[in-house]
């Protein structure tokens, strides 16, 4: 059982560092689940 | 391959703190759900004036008054060390005042929207006139102006906004519908500051490149405003209506949309229909987004800074075919975030700044400069947003460490050896990689580059449609003639010659 297992994840992406999607893929088998994900813009 | 030559460019701003503090978004929203708060009431005394903002150092870069060497040089910050003197003409255009701009709005406009009060009318004329630089046709569109009384009524029971400068009502824009809400005041206002914005690029770059409007070819606009009404919201050819005040009467044009990677999206797709020979020239031409004025505001005057973004940001670019002389935008590798490359930075800027160079059989370091999203760190540092172009060096740095073309010791020297200041202001699509175009001219000109890769990306995940991620890149160059097609192929262009050289031969031939 991963540490995430269980737990549930907010995803905050910005634009030019790392979007909601790419953190989406990196937790898709961490057993935690995603309840909120989205990207922000700030320009 | 035949390739586009950049002929000319040109950057403006028009200052616009009045329009950014009723009608910016950011401003806008907070007055809809708190009329009484701290952050509006504290606002006014974070403007900026307008000879802080042509003191402005990045503001000079964008306009062309300094080089982005000069603008690196200078002391930092550069809110903190404000130039000796303010400067309002550039190489590449101007900082134009509000009370001008509010008049350049009535010069757009067409559906008698703008509304001036009487002596305001009076006095931007005079102004506009003074400034010797618009066509007497352009400054016949003035309107002589409406008794204040007049524009109370407009806003008062017909939905009008209101116009300000110096604090007062200067007039208003009137919607252009009852109950179409794509056609309300608000939305027209948008697009309106938009066309006039991109009027002003479009003719300083006619006064760039020393060619009559009526010369000009094509325009393809690549703002991010959505122009037609409730049967086709987003309908388009703001380009055309561009060309049309600009006095270019030889022109059409159509519009791109790409969020910020439009202006790339736009500058391919100019420069491909340049080389095909389907246009004689072609402007890519931006205006700027009103609702972007002060986004990050909040955080300014929370941290006791002068709100930034209080300009509107506009260009224009005049693609020509290949003279040989002139630095290309190269058509045989293109930058292509494809739906299947995923949305990771380094997805992204494998696709944006690797494929196309790997394509050519180019390393990174073949590229002297490269041109991401040149936000000024100014503005978004203090908004928690970062240093916006610095990261994308730092990954396309890294990226090359990955592909062993640089040793992780390289990464900061490749970041100040190849990267660049942030000058633009956050305008969406603006700081999109084109700002730099102009300076990249004029140092390909002289011999001082070789080669810069401008990069445009796109939040698409905005319109709720996508969560894909975008963009669009292309690689600028100085390339000795005839290098850009086959050397020795016979083009398309050479059959088209020489048919005409015989058709020619013929009929002197007949007629003798």
């Amino acid at each position: 059982m991963g540490k995430l297992e269980g737990k549930k994840l907010l995803l905050l992406g910005e634009r030019d560092g790392v979007p909601s999607p790419a953190m989406e893929s990196v937790f898709k088998n961490s057993g935690a689940e995603m309840v909120f994900s989205a990207t922000e813009c700030f320009v | 391959m035949p390739n586009a030559a950049v002929k000319s460019c040109s950057y403006c701003l028009a200052f616009t703190p009045e329009l950014a503090f009723h009608y910016g978004n950011t401003p806008y929203m907070e007055r809809q759900a708190k009329p009484d708060s701290e952050f509006l009431a504290a606002l006014p005394r974070a403007a900026q004036s307008y000879e802080e903002a042509c003191r402005y150092a990045p503001n000079l870069a964008y306009i062309g008054a300094i080089s982005v060497e000069e603008l690196s040089g200078r002391p930092q910050p550069w809110l903190d060390n404000l130039e000796p003197a303010p400067v309002r003409d550039g190489r590449f255009g101007e900082i134009m005042p509000e009370d001008e701009f509010l008049g350049l709005m009535d010069l757009c406009d067409v559906f008698d929207l703008i509304w001036l009060t009487e002596d305001f009318a009076a006095r931007v004329k005079d102004r506009l006139t003074a400034r010797g630089f618009w066509a007497e046709p352009q400054l016949a569109r003035l309107e002589k102006g409406h008794a204040l009384s007049e524009i109370d009524e407009e806003v008062k029971n017909h939905k009008a906004l209101p116009l300000y400068y110096g604090g007062k009502t200067a007039g208003c824009c009137r919607r252009g519908h009852e109950t179409d809400e794509n056609l309300s005041a608000h939305v027209l206002l948008e697009n309106i500051a938009s066309k006039a914005t991109s009027v002003l690029a479009l003719m300083h770059l006619f006064k760039n490149a020393g060619m009559k409007p009526e010369e000009l070819d094509f325009v393809v606009e690549c703002s991010e405003e959505a122009i037609g009404d409730m049967n086709q919201r987003g309908g388009g050819n703001l380009a055309k209506a561009i060309a049309e005040i600009a006095g270019a009467n030889n022109a059409s044009g159509f519009d791109v949309r790409a969020f910020c990677a439009g202006p790339a999206a736009a500058l391919i797709a100019s420069a491909s229909m340049v080389a095909a020979g389907a246009r004689e020239n072609v402007a890519a031409a931006a205006g700027g987004a009103v609702p972007k004025l002060y986004m990050n505001a909040r955080d300014h005057v929370k941290k006791g800074l002068p709100a930034l973004e209080n300009c509107l940001g506009s260009m224009a670019v005049l693609l020509t075919p290949e003279d040989g002389e002139s630095p290309v935008i190269r058509l045989d590798s293109l930058g292509k975030h494809t739906v299947g490359a995923g949305a990771s930075p380094q997805a992204v800027t494998t696709a944006l700044a690797w494929e196309p160079l790997e394509k050519l059989g180019l390393k990174l370091t073949d590229v002297d400069k490269y041109a991401p999203e040149l936000h000024n760190p100014e503005i978004t540092l203090p908004a928690g947003a970062g240093n916006v172009p610095e990261a994308n060096y730092k990954m396309i740095a890294a990226l090359g460490v990955m592909k062993k073309q640089l040793e992780r010791a390289d990464i900061e020297n490749f970041v100040k050896e190849r990267g660049l200041p942030g000058f633009a202001p956050t305008q969406g699509h603006i700081p999109s990689g084109v700002p730099y175009m102009g300076h990249a001219l004029e140092a390909m000109k002289k011999g001082d580059l070789k080669r810069v890769m401008i990069i445009g990306k796109g939040s698409l995940f905005l319109g709720r449609l996508t969560n894909l991620a975008d963009g669009a890149s292309f690689l600028m160059e100085k390339m000795p003639a005839g290098q850009g097609e086959a050397a020795g192929a016979v083009t398309a262009r050479d059959v088209e010659e020489a048919v005409l050289e015989a058709l020619g031969n013929l009929a002197a031939a007949l007629s003798e």
